[in-house]
């Protein structure tokens, strides 16, 4: 039994290898030189640590940066002010067509970008949206909302409902009674679901590339791909620029990462 | 206050829930009605600012479905999900059941080798590039090392083995995914059952078989079809690491109908490709509601 043991660890630490590998390689290649990227045999670990990769991306990072930050934040919270009353609404308040309202979310959650991003388009050319943040901070919020939405509802449909009474009874309204016993007892998950609103926007290429053709409005994820398209084969750059971009999701995944699997479970499938 | 009645009740859940819906249905269910108007009419840079625009039939789908690249995309959209599925799930499988056995590493690592899944895909495309390259990429390096190979590959070069590449770094994405939905599923069937089992005399194929596998259908089901609907839709994925080449080779549905609005400036007709590619996942997605309402009465 023991030998068994030590097998399953085994095997489990080589999956674990096998599987976190791509990671480690993104890593470990924006520290090295040019000169041992281009090498013909691909080293495993640098022969000299270098930080030139990143200094190389400093000068065009402020901008996408930027462009970045603020259209994951806006989308977060355009997502949040949305999708947490409507989580609760749901859950709390026996309304008509509430059944109707979460085959909605569930219909729209499946629907891919591809699907609008010619409509989307024609439509924000007309109002002027287009190169400004709001389009890619509006349309990225569509991702999020229906998995926050579908991610929450449980939690609040386990709160007991004499809750909201005495609330009540002790003063305060229905939305009073929301702000201040129904959200800070579901604070944990409603991080999660700010953590999961802002990552989709970052993480979004579809959107931001579409709406906004120009370079000083676009996020990273726009910019390293035409960066790519120019450099193709610098990879230690290219890799520098990926670490910083899968940085917020990890330092996100680390720290939480009870809430954010359970999350994708229940956001995912259905609550 | 309890006793206003059941209408402000209901008044004030509204007020809760309609906000969300209104916004889903102005930026998703709007613009795909209106992705129809624009499928039927002639939509192209020269058209596209002035008002009235000429309705033109189905001229944009008769010219989408006799472009063979687009015949390719659809065949192509199809071996990519169905390869993906069958390797997402079956190695999801074996590892949600891996996992669900105690021992000191196993729920750590399946905890933590999720993290694929939060990562940007443009990310994901572009190392999976580096490590497939030709000259200098490691997959060719270990294969060369280990005498499988002789000549480097030059994967992204040539159609089969892109696709190849394509499937495999969406499963490094799928298969964690799969096991994780496959694992809430293992959960939810109580110890109890198989316990009796073995004091029934059952042995651990059968109890597989006979337990497991009956009491996982509909999450089963529901894994597969959901599954099938997010691969369906790739498009961050074909479109940084191959940009559906070499020529068509790689072209799925989604990049397709991109290119063709915004490379091409056939609005028309990349709406009309979109819908094709609306009818598909629609289908799939009642099939997914079924399953789950299933569920529910269950």
């Amino acid at each position: 039994m023991k030998n068994r043991n030590i097998l399953m660890n085994i095997l489990a630490v080589v999956i674990a290898c096998v599987f976190l590998f791509p990671l480690y390689w993104i890593v470990i290649n924006s520290f090295k030189l040019d000169s041992e990227i281009f090498a013909k045999i691909p080293t495993l670990w640098p022969k000299e640590f270098t930080l030139k990769a990143y200094q190389e991306q400093l000068s065009g990072l402020a901008v996408t940066l930027k462009n970045s930050i603020i259209i994951a934040i806006g989308s977060m919270l355009i997502s949040l002010v949305l999708s947490v009353p409507a989580a609760y609404g749901l859950a709390r308040y026996k309304v008509k067509g509430s059944k109707l309202f979460i085959l909605i979310f569930l219909i729209t959650q499946m629907l891919p970008a591809s699907l609008v991003l010619t409509p989307l388009f024609l439509t924000f050319s007309k109002l002027n949206l287009l190169n400004t943040y709001l389009a890619p901070i509006l349309s990225t919020a569509t991702i999020s909302i229906p998995f926050i939405i579908l991610m929450l509802r449980p939690g609040f449909l386990s709160l007991p409902k004499e809750l909201d009474d005495a609330a009540r009874i002790d003063g305060c309204n229905a939305f009073t009674s929301f702000l201040r016993i129904a959200l800070p007892i579901c604070k944990p998950t409603v991080i999660t679901a700010a953590c999961f609103s802002f990552v989709y926007a970052w993480n979004d290429l579809a959107y931001s590339m579409t709406f906004n053709t120009k370079d000083t409005m676009r996020p990273m994820t726009a910019a390293i791909y035409t960066f790519m398209n120019q450099y193709g084969t610098k990879w230690n750059s290219i890799m520098a620029y990926g670490v910083l971009l899968i940085l917020p999701s990890c330092i996100i995944f680390v720290t939480m990462q009870k809430h954010i699997v359970a999350g994708m479970t229940s956001g995912s499938v259905k609550g | 206050m309890p006793g206003k009645g059941k209408g402000m009740n209901r008044v004030i859940g509204y007020i809760f829930i309609v906000p969300a819906v209104i916004y889903m249905l102005v930026l998703i269910g709007y613009p795909i009605i209106y992705n129809w108007i624009i499928s039927f009419q002639d939509v192209t840079t020269t058209t596209l600012g002035s008002a009235v625009r000429d309705f033109i039939g189905f001229d944009n789908y008769k010219a989408v479905f006799s472009d063979s690249t687009f015949k390719k995309s659809i065949i192509n959209t199809f071996i990519y999900t169905v390869g993906c599925l069958i390797i997402q799930f079956s190695i999801g499988f074996l590892m949600a059941i891996f996992f669900s056995k105690k021992f000191r590493f196993s729920q750590p690592i399946r905890g933590f080798i999720v993290i694929s899944w939060m990562l940007p895909v443009t990310v994901t495309a572009l190392v999976f590039k580096f490590m497939f390259a030709e000259g200098n990429g490691i997959v060719n390096a270990i294969l060369t090392n280990l005498n499988i190979i002789k000549e480097p590959i030059g994967w992204l070069l040539k159609g089969n083995t892109a696709m190849l590449v394509l499937i495999i770094a969406n499963s490094w994405v799928g298969i964690p995914f799969n096991m994780l939905l496959i694992t809430n599923g293992l959960n939810n069937i109580s110890n109890d059952i198989y316990e009796s089992a073995s004091i029934d005399g059952a042995n651990t194929i059968q109890k597989f078989f006979r337990i497991t596998v009956p009491l996982l259908k509909t999450t089963i089901l529901s894994v597969l079809v959901l599954g099938f609907v997010l691969t369906f839709k790739v498009f961050d994925l074909v479109y940084v690491m191959t940009g559906g080449g070499p020529v068509d080779a790689t072209e799925v549905l989604s990049t397709y109908s991109y290119k063709t609005s915004f490379q091409l400036f056939q609005f028309g007709q990349g709406a009309a490709a979109a819908n094709i590619l609306f009818v598909c996942l629609f289908i799939v997605a009642l099939i997914y509601l079924r399953t789950i309402s299933k569920d529910e009465v269950m």
